[in-house]
């Protein structure tokens, strides 16, 4: 059963998209109805890349693997030549990778974030905050949609917050907001 | 229509809107009119129409100068360009969607692939004489 959450963090997103920017958004998930109608109403000039790297955890090198992680991740994510992003939406991607992971995804993104990009993300407070398994669409500038995954997701270990920061270079903390059961919800900035 | 047991390996373009259940590969250019992929449809090809609603399989990029839909049963993967862009509970999409609403439809180019072509030329091939408007090129 989905269920619809308000977000404080969600309307940062799109306060810095000026009147007729073209905006390349990359969703980290598979498409939702809801997201895609969101932006199909909005008006926004926009150019939405689907990436479901949810689907490919875990996402963490094992012996015996032929790729590394970095190669894999290299693979996952090959955009056209010249693509940058505008507004990356992380969802709760970052609880599911270690910490070779998220450097592996950092250095794949960071050169394909457009000036000022922004992003946004769920992360833990504490790190024995529980595994919502959940996936997020937009409904609104400020409204979330929670849906049941099918099937729990593999890998969950989120990491501290201020390590997270560390991991994610590229990117700045420019609001965190704590919601119920230690989680923290995130709107990043490019530049940092 | 192409019914569920046609198979087309080539270029489809007309003058009329278009349901296919069977199976196409090649080019599917219907201009101005509707593509509708049924439940049993079929298609590695890229699309260009006004309006396409994906019930069945698509592998290949999507165009859609007014709008595309694709439904619960509708599974695709390929790059989709539409103004409005609709998908439904239970639909599979692997790929981007770019909708720009500054690009109307009366501004996206509609042009025949052969300069000078007529785009409603009486088609032969399967299932012409009862698709009098389509084009069916072999690939």
């Amino acid at each position: 059963m989905s269920e619809q959450q308000s977000s404080k963090l969600l309307p940062g997103l799109f306060d810095a998209i000026a009147e007729d920017q073209r905006v390349n958004v990359l969703n980290i998930g598979p498409a939702l109805p809801e997201t895609v109608a969101f932006f199909s109403g909005s008006g926004y000039r926009c150019k939405l890349f689907f990436l479901d790297l949810f689907a490919e955890l875990p996402l963490a090198f094992e012996p015996g693997d032929e790729l590394t992680v970095q190669q894999r991740m290299d693979e996952l994510m090959d955009f056209p030549e010249g693509t940058s992003f505008d507004l990356c939406l992380f969802w709760d991607l970052f609880n599911y990778l270690d910490e070779a992971a998220i450097e592996a995804f950092m250095d794949c993104l960071r050169p394909r974030l457009a000036p000022g990009a922004r992003g946004h993300a769920f992360a833990v407070h504490n790190t024995r905050s529980p595994q919502q398994a959940q996936q997020f669409g937009i409904v609104d500038v400020d409204q979330l949609r929670l849906r049941p995954r099918p099937a729990p997701l593999p890998g969950y270990a989120p990491n501290p917050q201020a390590r997270l920061q560390v991991l994610l270079r590229g990117l700045t903390v420019k609001r965190s907001v704590l919601l119920a059961q230690s989680r923290l919800e995130l709107l990043l900035q490019a530049g940092g | 229509m192409i019914g569920p047991s046609i198979e087309i390996k080539g270029s489809v373009s007309g003058d009329e809107d278009l349901v296919i259940q069977g199976k196409v590969e090649g080019t599917i250019d219907l201009g101005a009119h509707e593509v509708t992929v049924g439940e049993s449809g079929r298609v590695n090809a890229d699309i260009t129409a006004r309006t396409v609603r994906i019930d069945g399989e698509v592998s290949g990029d999507v165009r859609g100068t007014e709008k595309v839909v694709i439904s619960k049963t509708g599974n695709v993967k390929g790059n989709i360009i539409a103004p409005r862009m609709t998908l439904e509970d239970g639909a599979i999409f692997k790929g981007s969607i770019d909708m720009d609403p500054g690009e109307s439809p009366a501004k996206v180019s509609l042009a025949p692939k052969t300069p000078g072509a007529a785009p409603a030329a009486p088609a032969a091939g399967s299932g012409g004489d009862k698709n009098p408007g389509l084009d069916l090129k072999q690939g």
